[in-house]
């Protein structure tokens, strides 16, 4: 197998809470190839954000800090980066497309020049080529008439079109990596299915790997080659898309697919009720306890999984930290 | 039986200024017309600026309708006189979307369920702490809870304590504005199991508005589609899901993600945004995104016409 | 069911998260700890140090710390400390009431205008800018000078020329809340609009305006000020400005007799600044959710 083009190793990431250090991430560790799509899901509050932020080398200042492991990218250790270097990266390398499309572009701005500024930063265009350039890459994201629409404000544009205007920023450098969270959360469905074709169409034409947040289990079934499972700032589960949906190996993830009404291929006239995960996820505060943190939500759980934090086991490329995992 | 609730040729507009002091009006929500059975569920889904939660608040009376009458219950609820409409509040009350803005942050969570009550005098005085206490048990909550403040609750406790306010006056209807879409999916389904087995316990109708088709799906006896204002189509639950007939309804469908492989519909992709709601175009209203169009779509409005028992489409191309 | 297992936490309401939000803040808690001392100054004050601060005790421009006079005296050979310690009392009441004034119009017109709307609020928003644009210092001068130099009649020309600013960030402040759910709740539930403007939009809509009236109150002691030092002052009542309007001729030869009170009300209205600064913090919700 080749070396993948980002892995990170046994990453955690603390949070200074008034109780002491708390691990928002604790113990991650993950492959990322060329050109393959990876999703992160799990519920707000598990550490899925917080990754990506991380991977970014974006952890807010005095909020978090990577206190052990490694994040490397083409052999580099991020983690041990400058800032430098870093902004070297983010943007170029690595870039982010966010939730919030209303409020990720600079309104005084053009569209057309913040794609340019881009360009100039990272690539050294001048104003001409860069502008070029911008309309090029607004025509790449399906945006019409993009010779006309280029000088544009934001406020001008719907909602999907600005996402696309912020995939376009994030491709201009054409980034290895495209880390898209929550990118259509904000957006109708059917813009989100257009958004969705463009993120798969422009992956497959330019060879980047995309890693999508999402709490969509529909969602990372069409997108996504592969899936993380987070519960808690830890992997519950992770693995090739559809054997993971088939035979989800952690009750988390089995919790989170059945919990959702999904449109089937036949509705029936029969409504069972929706599989219930009880409870919320934990509090930060209880985040460093060795046991299994889905322990308090789950059904199968017993003394060990109360006390003892579970290994994690593999079925072939499928991964899965319960203790139950054999019985699921 | 008879229908609890009956909307006709609601219409909702509102003023919008332009540029030099002209000013000109967005129909929100134009001639719509819609029925609830006692005990039935009506889901109305759309996307942002289809009007289906404007529409959802004008039969409740929460934004002013311009036309059209709403009759619930045998009261035709749109020409009561200020003091007889706070009196028939209390028939209809609404869950709201955001679990964050829907209680003021000022009261405690009992403060927050009586409040209905109190306004409206449903019950003595002497009754309302009981039943209080009563409408904490069947949400779910703990009686010790009461005194909290808003901000002590996580995001589905807060939604619980938001449909003990809504039952606090025992009303007919309840309209669900979006209830669980700002929910986690996990808490989201324990939201939505509450409100199936409250329609069940206590023979409530609800008007349940939603943008999210898997939630609509599994909460709904009948569904209707709006589209920029308009109801393109309006069905009972299986047929339109198995079989939708408005190209809107497909495409809407279609760009649902699944799970389910065996659901492989071909995507049926709709270009663009919807057209100006100030200056909506003469003919359909979806015929500037619809892969079907034809010049008759653009000359005229189609009617809503039922093209099979319990089942009406606004297309002029879907009754062939 | 969706119940965490954390320990039930303590009913914590709004006001006592946000007291010890302002706990936290040291400027602010220094600035409260002066203007309690302030306070006390002007309550007990008086009694602590008696006598009539207009008596004439001793030769004019004697130094402080002279003959025993700790702040010397001034050009009509006045107690100076006993000016100042009387004044506080009315320089405090002259911007506590005018800030009520202020508050209170600036409340009345917002609420109507951001919550009525349509015609109303036209006619409030066209009243308010009118107040806005006048001249402030000319239009006090006017009243004063129409009314006599009474010190109600100089408290309410401060509240007449200040209140737009209350009513616009009142207005703004209804105009959100209006529209948050669960207002439109209150109104599902039959709340008359009595009871809305007053119980529900009211509470909510108040942190920003008690930030604007704790930093009001110290404008209108410098405003004040402003007006006895051009001599529009009650000439038989001591406030700080009147000290410094009477003595401005000699601001050369006596500086001390200027700048005893300047400091006084400098030292007073940076107490209150801190403290509204403090209050902002505070009854800030974005900043208390960490």
């Amino acid at each position: 197998m080749t070396e993948p083009l980002l892995k990170v190793e046994n990453l955690r990431i603390e949070l200074a809470l008034r109780s002491g250090q708390a691990p928002v991430i604790d113990d991650l560790s993950l492959e990322l190839h060329a050109g393959e799509t990876l999703s992160f899901v799990g519920e707000s509050g598990c550490g899925k954000s917080m990754t990506a932020l991380a991977i970014m080398g974006l952890l807010p200042e005095g909020v978090g800090s990577v206190a052990s492991g490694r994040i490397l990218f083409d052999g580099r250790d991020m983690a041990q980066m400058s800032d430098e270097e870093l902004r070297g990266i983010r943007g170029n390398e690595i870039s982010m497309i966010f939730q919030e499309p209303m409020t990720s572009l600079n309104p005084v701005y053009s569209v057309g020049e913040q794609i340019a500024e881009v360009l100039r930063r990272h690539k050294g265009m001048n104003k001409a080529q860069a502008w070029t350039r911008a309309t090029e890459l607004l025509d790449a994201v399906r945006i019409p008439n993009a010779a006309a629409r280029v000088s544009d404000y934001p406020h001008q544009m719907s909602g999907g079109q600005r996402q696309r205007v912020m995939i376009a920023i994030a491709l201009a450098c054409s980034p290895k990596i495209l880390i898209a969270d929550e990118p259509t959360t904000a957006l109708d469905v059917t813009v989100q299915a257009q958004i969705f074709d463009l993120l798969r169409d422009l992956g497959r034409e330019t060879g980047t790997a995309i890693i999508l947040i999402t709490h969509d289990m529909g969602a990372v079934a069409e997108m996504a080659d592969r899936m993380v499972v987070m519960y808690a700032g830890r992997k519950a589960e992770d693995g090739p898309v559809r054997p993971v949906i088939d035979h989800p190996r952690h009750p988390y993830t089995k919790g989170l697919i059945s919990c959702v009404p999904h449109l089937l291929a036949e509705l029936t006239e029969e409504r069972p009720d929706l599989t219930e995960v009880a409870g919320i996820v934990p509090s930060l505060g209880s985040f460093g306890a060795d046991a299994c943190l889905f322990a308090s939500r789950c059904d199968l759980a017993d003394d060990r999984c109360r006390s003892q934090r579970p290994p994690e086991v593999a079925f072939g490329d499928q991964h899965s930290a319960c203790w139950k995992a054999d019985q699921l | 039986m008879t229908a609890l609730l009956d909307v006709k040729n609601l219409s909702i507009r509102f003023p919008v200024k332009r540029s030099w002091g002209r000013s000109s009006w967005l129909y929100a929500v134009d001639d719509v017309s819609f029925e609830v059975k006692r005990g039935e569920t009506l889901a109305i889904v759309g996307e942002s600026g289809s009007g289906k939660t404007t529409a959802a608040l004008g039969v409740a009376r929460l934004v002013h309708a311009s036309g059209g009458t709403v009759n619930l219950d045998g009261q035709d609820f749109l020409s009561l006189e200020p003091e007889d409409l706070r009196q028939a509040r209390a028939k209809v009350q609404v869950i709201f979307q955001d679990p964050y803005s829907s209680l003021n942050p000022r009261l405690r969570a009992e403060a927050i369920v009586r409040e209905p009550m109190d306004s409206i005098g449903t019950l003595p005085v002497s009754e309302r702490p009981a039943r209080v206490a009563e409408l904490f048990e069947q949400v779910g909550l703990r009686p010790e809870q009461m005194k909290l403040f808003p901000h002590q609750f996580s995001g589905g406790q807060r939604q619980r304590i938001g449909i003990a306010r809504a039952l606090s006056t025992n009303p007919e209807l309840i309209i669900c504005d979006e209830a669980v879409s700002a929910l986690d999916v996990a808490v989201q389904a324990q939201i939505l199991n509450l409100l199936r087995r409250l329609q069940r316990d206590l023979g409530l109708t609800y008007l349940f508005i939603s943008h999210d088709l898997g939630v609509v799906q599994h909460m709904s006896d009948h569904i209707a589609v709006m589209y920029m204002g308009k109801i393109v189509e309006y069905a009972d639950r299986l047929s339109l899901f198995n079989n939708p007939k408005h190209p809107y309804t497909k495409a809407l469908l279609s760009a649902v993600p699944s799970v389910d492989q065996k659901r492989k519909v071909e995507r049926l992709l709709i270009p663009g945004d919807p057209p100006n709601p100030l200056d909506p175009p003469k003919g359909c209203r979806f015929a500037s995104r619809c892969p079907f169009v034809e010049n008759a779509c653009r000359a005229a409005q189609p009617p809503l016409d039922e093209i099979a028992p319990q089942h009406k489409v606004a297309c002029i191309k879907a009754s062939h | 069911m969706s119940i965490s297992e954390e320990t039930p936490p303590k009913a914590r309401s709004p006001f006592s998260e946000a007291f010890e939000m302002f706990r936290r803040n040291h400027a602010a808690v220094v600035g409260l700890i002066i203007l309690l001392t302030i306070i006390g100054i002007a309550i007990i004050g008086p009694r602590v140090y008696p006598g009539d601060p207009f008596d004439m005790v001793w030769i004019p421009f004697t130094p402080p710390g002279e003959e025993g006079y700790l702040m010397g005296t001034d050009y009509l050979g006045r107690d100076l400390l006993s000016l100042l310690i009387h004044g506080a009392k009315v320089s405090l009441t002259v911007g506590v009431s005018a800030a009520i004034v202020t508050v209170t119009i600036g409340i009345t017109v917002g609420a109507l205008a951001g919550f009525y709307r349509g015609w109303v609020e036209e006619v409030l928003m066209r009243l308010t800018e009118f107040f806005q644009v006048l001249p402030t210092l000319l239009f006090s001068m006017v009243i004063v000078a129409l009314f006599g130099a009474s010190l109600p009649m100089i408290t309410l020309a401060i509240g007449l020329v200040s209140w737009p600013a209350v009513a616009r960030i009142t207005r703004a402040e209804f105009m959100r809340i209006r529209e948050l759910e669960y207002v439109t709740a209150a109104r599902a539930g039959g709340v008359k609009n009595g009871r809305l403007i007053f119980s529900v939009i009211l509470p909510n809509a108040l942190p920003p305006i008690i930030v604007q009236a704790a930093l009001m109150v110290g404008s209108a002691i410098l405003f004040e000020a402003g007006l006895s030092f051009l001599g529009l002052t009650d000439p038989n009542v001591a406030s700080w400005g009147q000290i410094i309007g009477s003595n401005r001729e000699y601001i050369l030869d006596a500086s001390y007799t200027v700048t005893v009170p300047g400091v006084a009300i400098f030292i007073t209205v940076l107490a209150i600044s801190l403290v509204g600064d403090g209050l902002n913090d505070a009854l800030n919700p974005k900043l208390r959710q960490r």
